[in-house]
């Protein structure tokens, strides 16, 4: 992304550089939808530790865009997580 | 067109109840779900379990699943008894039989898929012993990979 700000001009060590340290911030995981994965049909809400991954510290739950999960089985997982959360299984929020 | 459903009823009693307490609920609910003529297919004490939060300032629940069939209006019958019952901190009834016929359809799709995808390839429809065993070593090898956590070209 930011390939194009860096090239062209002179200072080339530096804006190598540069683009060397902007680069390995860009190496991400390959995000896979772990439940595709692993061949999960039905995310139970009574499964914590399958939840559990997909609940951040602050008790939120996981964006799609950083955890990876395709758009069918975020939605199984979310209603899975908001039932664990009124069977006070999973906390609403974490201070 | 049946009108007969299956369900989950969750219950969190209080920590400190008794055996007899437990018991009595119990039948209490039984009794309910006979009335509207269902049945009780499974009950699951999880026992005393810490909750994620202060219910009723208690920090510990006794949590009870049960399993049970019946028609919509036993639902509603049991959620107005148990919101009353003090002994019940906390109750969840959830409809469960299109959930889980949905991962059955879906189950068994992807097991014809692949013995369908295994006889054009000309292979016998189950893996056989020494594939089976071959595909553990090869699985162990991918969480070994997986751990390392980064893979060149991953963006995107």
């Amino acid at each position: 992304m930011r390939d194009d700000e860096g090239r062209g001009g002179r200072g080339g060590k530096k804006d190598d550089k540069d683009k060397a340290g902007a680069r390995r911030t860009f190496f991400r995981r390959r995000r896979l939808c772990k439940f595709c994965v692993e061949k999960v049909d039905y995310i139970s809400y009574k499964d914590v530790k399958l939840l559990s991954p997909f609940i951040p510290e602050r008790g939120k739950i996981q964006p799609r865009r950083i955890s990876g999960t395709c758009a069918t089985h975020q939605r199984a997982l979310q209603t899975a997580i908001k039932r664990a959360r009124q069977l006070a299984l999973i906390p609403y929020v974490t201070d | 067109m049946s009108n007969v459903r299956q369900y989950e009823l969750v219950y969190i009693a209080l920590p400190d109840s008794t055996e007899e307490a437990l018991a009595d609920l119990h039948q209490q609910i039984a009794g309910i779900v006979e009335r509207f003529g269902g049945t009780i297919d499974k009950t699951e004490a999880w026992g005393r379990r810490r909750l994620a939060y202060d219910i009723n300032n208690q920090r510990e629940g006794n949590y009870v699943l049960d399993v049970l069939t019946g028609p919509p209006a036993m639902t509603a019958e049991l959620d107005r008894r148990l919101r009353v019952l003090d002994i019940v901190m906390r109750h969840l009834v959830v409809r469960v039989d299109e959930d889980l016929a949905v991962a059955d359809r879906a189950k068994t799709r992807r097991k014809e898929a692949t013995v369908a995808r295994r006889v054009r390839r000309g292979l016998p429809p189950e893996p056989t012993e020494t594939e089976l065993h071959r595909r553990q070593e090869e699985n162990d090898d991918l969480d070994a990979g997986v751990d390392m956590g980064y893979r060149a070209g991953g963006d995107r």
